[in-house]
């Protein structure tokens, strides 16, 4: 009894001052209305804060000139998606991007002109002559490289590259057409203005409904 | 659905896929409240205009860099303040005065650099009365020192809780609580002749 006459007693701390005088979601324990409509300074302090903040409240909103926004949009650079990026930098690249699709198309025609000629292989023997020749594949790059920087000749150079040609660099070659062609997807879709997003969102949905 | 009745997260969300008309959403819907912080603080409209411009670009500019578990309003007032806070430290701004900025010498830069208060409402005698008393609050909170005035407008006139300030300010949340208590204090003492006349009226 004694205690709670003390706890009752003691001024309002700052907190309990901002609930008594702000409306808000403040959770106000009992002990403070009750104080407060006892003590005089406390009910003095809680009206000033309460005038305070009515006056502050009060304080007209200022607006920056007409045709701000304007200006402000000229000056604000958005960040580009990848898809904008690449773009950009296919129309910057015009005649590299055409040479990296022309070589990466004479690449594939070559893999699967390639790949035909062996119609008995399997996916595993695919595999097992892949770990098998890409240590060679890989000295035999090295090796053309050499001869095409020491000025062996093109044609020496192509018969070379020609005599290396394995599975392996067919499967490289159809890997690297499958990302150019995702790529290029991907491009296709930003320039019709669809959001890839929803094109991924849409395949998950059908894959739901399916399951 | 039109752009007004997106989250500031869904347009924050186009911006970063060069969605401009979320962008402008975005600075429509905050150019005012930065705009008034800002002011209060340097008390000079043109030079206000100019910061406020800056928080925008810098905001859109670092858009990548936002963590989306913060809101955004709280970042974009962190960027204002720090802005704001530079310049005026750079500029070691001194007295200033609800009548203009303390740098402009003539009248029409002083008429450009005042605070401008509308009422369309109320009568002759209640504007000029609430002008009046704007005014005088107004030359009080600009005698706050600048981190008081933050953290006191944050609260009472944006309405912030003490985290976010205490998050925009980059202080601790006990800092915040003695800034605006000071504040209240400071802005009580300066506006006591209103107050007590207030009062007997």
């Amino acid at each position: 009894m004694n205690t709670n006459h003390q706890e009752r007693a003691r001024h309002l701390q700052a907190e309990e001052l901002e609930a008594l005088a702000i409306p808000g979601d403040h959770r106000l324990p009992a002990r403070s209305s009750a104080h407060a409509a006892e003590c005089d300074r406390c009910r003095r302090d809680v009206e000033e804060l309460q005038t305070l903040h009515v006056l502050l409240q009060a304080l007209t909103p200022l607006q920056p000139v007409v045709g701000f926004t304007d200006r402000v949009m000229q000056r604000v650079r958005l960040p580009l998606p990848w898809r904008v990026r690449v773009l950009q930098a296919v129309r910057k690249h015009q005649v590299a991007t055409a040479a990296a699709f022309a070589g990466a198309a004479a690449a594939v025609g070559v893999g699967l002109v390639w790949i035909a000629r062996y119609p008995e292989l399997t996916p595993m023997t695919i595999a097992a002559l892949l770990v098998q020749r890409s240590t060679t594949l890989m000295w035999s790059g090295v090796m053309e490289v050499g001869r095409f920087v020491y000025g062996s000749g093109i044609v020496e150079t192509a018969q070379g590259v020609a005599g290396q040609l394995t599975l392996v660099t067919a499967f490289v070659a159809v890997a690297t057409v499958t990302l150019i062609g995702l790529a290029s997807l991907r491009i296709m879709l930003s320039l019709m203005d669809v959001d890839p997003a929803l094109v991924t969102s849409h395949w998950q949905l059908r894959r739901r409904v399916r399951g | 659905m039109s752009y007004k009745e997106h989250s500031d997260q869904d347009l924050v969300r186009l911006c970063l896929k060069t969605d401009e008309r979320a962008a402008r959403e975005l600075v429509e819907r905050f150019e005012r409240p930065v705009f008034s912080l800002v002011y209060r603080m340097v008390r000079d409209r043109e030079l206000a205009e100019d910061l406020t411009q800056e928080v925008f670009v810098r905001t859109f500019n670092n858009l990548q860099r936002y963590d989306r578990s913060y809101k955004f309003s709280s970042w974009l007032f962190k960027i204002a303040y720090n802005l704001t806070v530079d310049h005026l430290r750079k500029k070691q701004v001194k007295t200033i005065s609800m009548h203009g900025s303390p740098d402009a010498v003539t009248p029409e830069r002083q008429q450009a650099t005042s605070l401008s208060l509308e009422s369309d409402e109320e009568s002759p005698d209640a504007m000029v009365e609430a002008r009046e008393l704007a005014g005088y609050l107004e030359d009080a909170i600009a005698r706050l020192r600048p981190e008081y005035r933050t953290a006191i407008l944050l609260r009472h006139v944006e309405g912030r809780p003490y985290e976010e300030i205490a998050d925009i300010m980059g202080v601790p949340l006990g800092t915040v609580k003695t800034y605006i208590f000071r504040a209240r204090r400071e802005l009580r003492d300066l506006l006591e002749d209103r107050w007590d006349g207030g009062d007997e009226e």
